[in-house]
C-alpha cells in the first residue's frame, strides 16, 4: 500500500518537474521569440545602421566649381585638380617625422603642431604641386596619406581680379563674382560608400551614392580682350601721371551690358593672400568720388527739360568769380557770355550754377535721381555703394549750386556710366548689367529724346577743338564725352589743396554710341585737369576697342593709308625728324605712319604749325595736330 | 539500367558545363570590372587634363601676353585709324 502510494507520489513529482522544465523551456523560448522581434523589428533601424556603419565608410568628396568665361567664352576663372597631402595623426610613426617634414618643405617643429592638432585626420599640406606630393608619397609613411582637392585658377590675374574675387581653400566664394554667384558656381559634394574588412581596412570597389556634380558655368557679358585693353590703359595713364590709383568702366549703352571692368593697383586673385583686404575691394562699384564736372550734361539736361532754357540760351559767367551766398565760386578760365553748349565745351561752374538756381533745387535733384545716382544698380556685387546726394531738403542756394557742378555730391564709376548710358541711349535708362545670359533690363525713358540728343551734340563739342576734352578724341572716330577734375575731401572735412581726382565719361561713336567709357584717376601729380590726365586713358581705350569691335572710323580725311606700302627705311630722316613744318601732309603722314603718333590736319598745303613744337616726346598713339597753308 | 547510367552522365555533364561556364562568367566579369574601373580612371584623367589644358589656353592667349609679343617679339603697333580699312 505505501509503496503503491510512493509510486504514485514519485510519478506525480516526475511529472510535475517535466512541466516545470517544459515551463521554463517554453518561457525560455517566449523570452527568445520577444527578443528576436525586438532586434529584428523593434531595434532594426537603429542596429542595422550601426552595422552599416562598422561595414560601410562614407567619403565626401568635392566638386569642382564650374567655369566662369568671357562672352566669348574664354575662360576666367576655372577649377583644376591638385593634390592634397593628409594624416591620421596617431598612425604616423615618430621615426619618420624629420624625412616627412624634408619631404614638405617645412620644419619638423610646424609638421609636429599640425600632427598634435588632432588624434585623427589631418591636413599636412593642401594645394600643392604633383611634383611635392610624389615625392611624400615615395616615403610610404604609415597614416600618411594622398587626397584630390580643387584649386581654381584665374587666368588673367590682377587685370580683372576685383571683379571675379576669390575662392577661399575650401571652395567657397569670399569675394567678387566667385562669391556673388557662389550657389550657381558651387558644384553638389558626391557621396562614396566603401565596404570595410572586420579590421577596418577599406575592400575594393565601393559604389557612389550620388555623384559628385561639377557646379554651373558662368558667362559673364565682360569681353576679356576689352577688359585687357582698359587695364592697360589705365596702368599707363597712372604711371604717367605718377597716380594713386584708378578705375576704368566700359558699358554697352544698347543692353547695358559692363563689358569692361578695371581698378589700379590690379590685385591678383591667384594669390589673395599677398594682398591686404583693403586691395580686394572693386572700387568702380564700392568707392565713391566727386564727380566735378562730370555731372554738368545732367544740370542741363534738367534746364532743358524745364522748358525755360533752350541750348542757345545765353548766360554771363561773370569773369570767373560769383557770390553764392556766403560761397564765392571759381571758374579756370574767365568767361564772358556763354550759351548753353559753350557752358559744357567750356566746362563754366559760374554758368552752371546760375543754371542749376535758376530751375530751382527739386528739378536737378529729381533729374539725378532718375539717372540712377542715388541707388544701387542693383548689378548682383555685393558691396555696391548707393553714392551720396545730400536729402533734398538740405540744399539751400550754396549747395544747388555746387552739386549741379559735381560738387556736395558723391557717385561711383559704374552710376556715372549708367547716367552716361541715358545720354547715350536718347534719354532711355538700362540698370547695368553683368551677365551674357541675362535679359537686359527694361529700358524706360528719364529724359525726351530731344534733350538727349542736343546734350550729345554739346557733349561733342566738349570734345572739339575748343573744348576741354579735345585729347579724348582718337582720330577717325566721333566722341562725345565731358571732363571732370574734382578736389578730394579731407579727413576733416574740407577739401585737400593738393588731392585731386581726374575723371573722363564719355562715349563713342557720338552718332551710334557703342561704348560708354568711364576713366576716373584717383590723385594724379603732374596735372590735375580731366583733360590731360583721363581722356588720353579713354582715347586710347576707345581707339583700340572700337576697331577690335568692327567700327571703322569715319575717313574724313584723304584715306592714305596706301602710302604704308611704299618703302620708308632708306629715308633717315624719319626716324630723327623733329618737326613736321615746312612738308607736305603725304611726307606727314608717312612719318606718322613709321612712328605710330596720330595725325590730325587742318587746311591743305604745306605744315606751317604743328602742336606740340616738338615731336622728341611723343610716343606710339599720341596725337600731333597740323596746321596747313597754302 | 544503361539509360540510368546516361541520365547520371548527361546530369553530371551538364552540372560540369554548367559550373566551368559560371566560373568563366565570374571570370569575364571580373575582367569587365576592371576594364570598367580602368576607363573610368582614363575618363577621370582625360577631364583633369581637360581642366588643365583649358587653362593653360587661357593663360597662353592672355591678351596681355599677346600683346606683349605683338610688340616686342613681331615689332607689331596698334593700327592707325587709316589702317583700318574693314575691322
Amino acid at each position: 500500500m505505501s509503496r503503491y502510494a510512493t509510486n504514485a507520489q514519485e510519478k506525480v513529482f516526475i511529472r510535475r518537474r517535466l512541466e516545470a522544465v517544459a515551463g521554463l523551456v517554453a518561457v525560455g523560448f517566449l523570452l527568445l521569440t520577444i527578443r528576436a522581434i525586438d532586434l529584428h523589428y523593434l531595434q532594426a533601424d537603429e542596429l542595422q545602421a550601426m552595422a552599416d556603419k562598422q561595414h560601410f565608410r562614407q567619403f565626401e568628396t568635392a566638386a569642382p566649381r564650374g567655369p566662369i568665361l568671357d562672352t566669348h567664352g574664354r575662360t576666367l576663372s576655372e577649377s583644376i585638380e591638385v593634390p592634397s597631402i593628409a594624416a591620421i595623426a596617431r598612425e604616423v610613426p615618430e621615426a619618420d617625422i624629420a624625412k616627412l617634414a624634408d619631404a614638405l618643405g617645412i620644419s619638423e617643429k610646424r609638421l609636429v603642431k599640425k600632427l598634435n592638432r588632432n588624434k585623427g585626420f589631418v591636413w599636412l599640406a593642401r594645394q600643392i604641386s604633383p611634383a611635392t606630393a610624389e615625392k611624400v608619397m615615395a616615403l610610404h609613411i604609415d597614416g600618411v596619406r594622398q587626397e584630390t582637392e580643387w584649386r581654381r585658377y584665374h587666368p588673367l590675374g590682377p587685370e580683372i581680379g576685383h571683379l571675379l574675387g576669390f575662392v577661399g581653400i575650401d571652395g567657397d566664394g569670399l569675394e567678387g563674382v566667385e562669391r556673388n554667384f557662389n550657389a550657381t558656381l558651387a558644384g553638389t559634394p558626391g557621396i562614396r560608400l566603401v565596404q570595410r574588412d572586420a579590421r577596418g581596412h577599406s575592400l575594393p570597389g565601393g559604389s557612389w551614392l550620388k555623384d559628385p556634380t561639377m557646379g554651373r558655368t558662368i558667362r559673364l557679358s565682360l569681353d576679356s580682350t576689352i577688359q585687357s585693353i582698359a587695364y592697360a590703359a589705365l596702368a599707363d595713364g597712372i604711371r604717367q601721371q605718377n597716380a594713386k590709383g584708378g578705375s576704368v568702366v566700359v558699358m554697352r549703352p544698347k543692353d547695358g551690358a559692363i563689358v569692361a571692368m578695371a581698378n589700379w593697383p590690379g590685385f591678383n586673385p591667384n594669390s589673395f593672400g599677398n594682398h591686404k583686404p583693403g586691395e580686394w575691394r572693386n572700387r568702380v562699384i564700392t568707392d565713391v568720388f566727386e564727380p566735378g564736372s562730370t555731372l554738368k550734361p545732367f544740370a542741363i539736361a534738367a534746364a532743358l527739360d524745364s522748358g525755360k532754357w533752350k541750348p542757345e540760351s545765353r548766360v554771363f559767367c561773370e569773369n570767373g568769380k560769383y557770390q553764392v551766398g556766403s560761397h564765392t565760386i571759381h571758374d579756370d578760365h574767365q568767361e564772358g557770355w556763354l550759351d548753353l553748349t559753350g557752358l559744357i565745351s567750356r566746362s563754366s561752374n559760374i554758368g552752371i550754377a546760375k543754371v542749376a538756381l535758376d530751375i530751382g533745387s527739386e528739378r536737378l535733384y529729381n533729374m539725378l535721381a532718375e539717372v540712377g545716382f542715388e541707388r544701387r544698380s542693383g548689378i548682383g556685387l555685393s558691396g555696391e555703394s548707393p553714392g551720396i546726394i545730400p536729402p533734398i531738403g538740405r540744399w539751400g542756394a550754396v549747395e544747388t549750386a555746387n552739386i549741379a557742378f559735381g560738387q556736395g555730391i558723391a557717385v561711383t564709376p559704374l552710376q556715372l556710366a549708367t547716367a552716361f548710358c541715358v545720354l547715350a541711349n536718347g534719354g532711355n535708362y538700362v540698370a547695368p548689367k553683368l551677365l551674357a545670359e541675362q535679359e537686359p533690363g527694361k529700358m524706360h525713358r528719364v529724359m525726351p529724346e530731344k534733350t538727349a540728343r542736343t546734350i550729345t551734340a554739346m557733349l561733342e563739342a566738349a570734345t572739339g577743338p575748343n573744348g576741354t576734352g579735345s585729347n579724348a578724341v582718337p582720330a577717325g572716330y566721333r566722341v562725345a564725352g565731358k571732363t571732370g577734375t574734382a578736389q578730394k575731401p579731407s579727413s576733416d572735412g574740407s577739401y585737400a589743396d593738393d588731392k585731386f581726382t581726374a575723371v573722363f565719361a564719355g562715349f563713342a561713336p557720338a552718332d551710334n554710341p557703342e561704348l560708354v567709357v568711364i576713366v576716373v584717376i584717383d590723385e594724379p601729380q603732374k596735372s590735375i585737369y580731366g583733360g590731360q590726365v583721363a581722356a588720353p586713358v579713354f582715347r586710347n581705350i576707345v581707339a583700340t576697342a572700337l576697331p577690335y569691335l568692327g567700327i571703322s572710323p569715319s575717313q574724313t580725311e584723304t584715306p592714305q593709308w596706301q602710302l604704308l606700302n611704299t618703302s620708308l627705311s632708306d629715308n633717315s630722316d624719319i626716324a630723327s625728324r623733329n618737326s613736321l613744318i615746312r612738308l607736305s601732309l603725304r611726307e606727314a603722314r608717312k612719318i606718322a605712319s613709321a612712328r605710330g603718333f596720330q595725325l590730325r590736319t587742318h587746311g591743305t598745303g604745306w605744315i606751317s604749325r604743328q602742336e606740340p613744337h616738338s615731336l622728341d616726346s611723343i610716343v606710339s598713339g599720341e596725337m600731333v595736330e597740323v596746321w596747313l597753308d597754302e | 539500367m544503361i539509360s540510368r547510367k546516361l541520365s547520371t552522365a548527361l546530369v553530371l555533364g551538364s552540372v560540369a558545363l554548367l559550373a566551368t561556364a559560371q566560373v568563366w562568367l565570374s571570370h569575364i566579369r571580373y575582367e569587365l570590372s576592371l576594364e570598367t574601373s580602368r576607363i573610368q580612371k582614363e575618363q577621370s584623367e582625360l577631364k583633369r587634363e581637360m581642366h588643365q589644358l583649358n587653362l593653360e589656353l587661357a593663360s597662353l592667349t592672355r591678351p596681355e601676353r599677346l600683346r606683349k609679343i605683338a610688340q616686342t617679339e613681331l615689332g607689331m603697333a596698334p593700327p592707325l585709324p587709316m589702317q583700318v580699312i574693314r575691322p
